[in-house]
């Protein structure tokens, strides 16, 4: 059979920010934002532990914000909340990503948080890790920082998550670009 | 947390409108190359093709037809639409969804010509924020974007609405569905493995769900119309999870039909009953046999979706002692003491559709927050 042309049926898109962002230095002083769902709550366990840890190291506060619905009015407010949460903190640390839906969502919170120019994380399980690389750089930010905690999560009683949560503190501090002796001292 | 009502967003994102080269000489006499995509060498025979193809990443692992400039220009030339005109961004990839593409990959899925504003309304239609693509496309849910067909344009394209029209009956539907589930995979970068965790699939998500209402057997206005005000051509696209059969050989009242459909519809694992979701909606499709007795008793649709609803129901307290706790702690069991698949009766979505041997209802659950979206055909 001849050869022939055929019409690339495929889009991509050009833009890629390969940074990974501000790092969140020292802590002591700021206000540190997590962002939990209202469908893990092994999420809910370790972001509790760690918004202590980090209060220990001198932080101004650290604030909550839970999505939910993402469409309709329902998803309006969201957007709105979202907006106004990212406007009040100083660093983002945004979970859950667990799952494929919230894996896209939990991105999505990042890039918009990467985006108003805030050190960001964004939490992932191990499962979803290359996923949520994948969908950040899909996303136009291949340099999204990403926190890996251990899969399978959600379905651990809360005494097996509470040592996880404590045992990648310093990891998550790391991957942050936290600066931890500084932190500590500030704190002291 | 509490009951959370559905109720479609005020703001509207649309595709910016782009212009890349003047119109004045229009798409089909104009001597400049309107088609933007790479030209791509390859072997036009089909199975050397789609071999290359699956090489690419392009395919779903049926024949494709080779998208030849001959192929694509005579499918543009049929609809006089611009190919670059950008239709939606599609996420994940939220790169520029046009004509073109759009076009593209009708003519690999094998779609007609005449399927284009089809294809480019239910693009529209899953490309509004309120469809929850973002979503519904990173999901490990089985979930793919179904079109729901109203209007004479179900004759011109011979979609199925009677016997067998979920699958089986032989039309040009599954290829326009195909086309759909192409425009996913290559534009909106939708790849299983990659950027879609879905962890069954589905194979609706080979060629979706494209179904027509039989409008002539109806005792209810048309869908469209119904939800949009829409008469004639037009498309609802609905974000299904699957299709469930319910057979009936005992109901002969309507509201013991609807008992039987609303029941089924109802089982604990379903997107609508779980606490990681704040609403759902779901699909019902009855076929006319039924349609005809209860349309006699409850001309108002409104009465079959209140019945329907109320039967959609679980009670609380046999759910599992987690699955219930975590409902009650946001809220959501009611007075009743029973959770209820759908926020409220309008959120259940009937379409009459389907053979003439009765017995059966079909349902299909939706994906948690996506809305179900209505175009007009154009």
């Amino acid at each position: 059979m001849a050869k022939g042309f055929v019409l690339d049926p495929t889009t991509a898109r050009a833009d890629d920010i390969t940074s990974p962002g501000p790092d969140a230095g020292p802590l002591a002083g700021k206000t540190i934002g997590i962002r939990v769902d209202q469908m893990w709550r092994a999420w809910d366990w370790i972001s509790e532990i760690w918004a202590d840890e980090f209060r220990k190291l001198g932080v101004a506060d650290v604030k909550f914000w839970r999505s939910c619905g993402r469409s309709g009015e329902e998803g309006e407010k969201m957007d709105k909340e979202l907006k106004a949460f990212l406007a009040s903190i100083d660093i983002a640390v945004v979970g859950l990503a667990n799952c494929g839906s919230c894996t896209g969502w939990t991105v999505h919170d990042s890039l918009a948080a990467a985006a108003a120019g805030l050190p960001t994380v964004a939490v992932a399980t191990a499962n979803f890790e290359e996923f949520a690389k994948t969908i950040a750089k899909r996303g136009g930010r291949s340099g999204l920082r990403v926190h890996v905690l251990p899969y399978p999560l959600n379905e651990r009683f809360r005494e097996d998550v509470d040592p996880v949560a404590y045992e990648h503190f310093p990891r998550l501090m790391a991957t942050m670009g936290a600066a931890m002796e500084t932190s500590k001292k500030a704190a002291a | 947390m509490s009951i959370v009502t559905i109720a479609p967003s005020h703001t509207k994102v649309q595709a910016p409108p782009k212009q890349l080269v003047s119109r004045d000489c229009g798409p089909d006499g104009c001597e400049i190359d309107w088609l933007a995509s790479p030209r791509r060498e390859a072997d036009l025979d089909i199975a050397n093709f789609t071999a290359f193809a699956m090489e690419q990443g392009w395919g779903d692992g049926l024949p494709l037809v080779p998208p030849t400039e001959t192929r694509v220009r005579t499918f543009l030339s049929l609809n006089h639409r611009y190919p670059d005109e950008v239709i939606a961004h599609l996420p994940p990839m939220r790169a520029e969804c046009t004509v073109e593409k759009i076009v593209i990959n009708a003519v690999m899925a094998g779609a007609p010509p005449e399927s284009l504003p089809l294809l480019i309304a239910a693009v529209e239609a899953v490309a509004d924020p309120d469809f929850e693509l973002y979503g519904m496309n990173a999901t490990t849910a089985s979930v793919a974007p179904a079109m729901f067909i109203n209007g004479p344009i179900r004759h011109r394209l011979g979609i199925p609405f009677k016997h067998g029209c979920f699958g089986g009956a032989a039309s040009s539907a599954a290829a326009i569905g195909r086309a759909l589930r192409l425009i996913m995979r290559n534009v909106a970068g939708q790849v299983v493995g990659v950027t879609s965790q879905s962890t069954f699939g589905s194979p609706a998500r080979i060629s979706s769900l494209c179904v027509g209402e039989w409008e002539e057997r109806s005792p209810w206005a048309p869908l469209a119309e119904r939800r949009a005000g829409i008469k004639g051509d037009a498309v609802t696209t609905f974000g299904g999870m699957g299709t469930m059969n319910i057979l009936d050989t005992t109901s002969q009242k309507p509201a013991e039909f609807l008992e039987m459909i609303g029941k089924s519809a109802a089982y604990a694992g379903t997107n609508g009953f779980s606490p990681a979701v704040p609403f759902c909606e779901v699909f019902v499709a009855i076929n006319p046999i039924c349609a005809e007795i209860i349309g006699k008793e409850m001309p108002d649709i409104e009465d079959v979706q209140a019945v329907l609803w109320r039967n959609a129901s679980l009670p609380a307290d046999w759910l599992e002692h987690l699955h219930r706790g975590q409902l009650e702690d946001q809220g959501r069991i009611r007075a009743d003491g029973r959770v209820y698949l759908t926020p409220e009766p309008k959120d259940v979505v009937v379409m009459v559709c389907g053979g003439t041997g009765g017995l059966h209802a079909a349902v299909v659950h939706s994906f948690g927050t996506s809305l179900t979206q209505t175009r007009a055909i154009v």
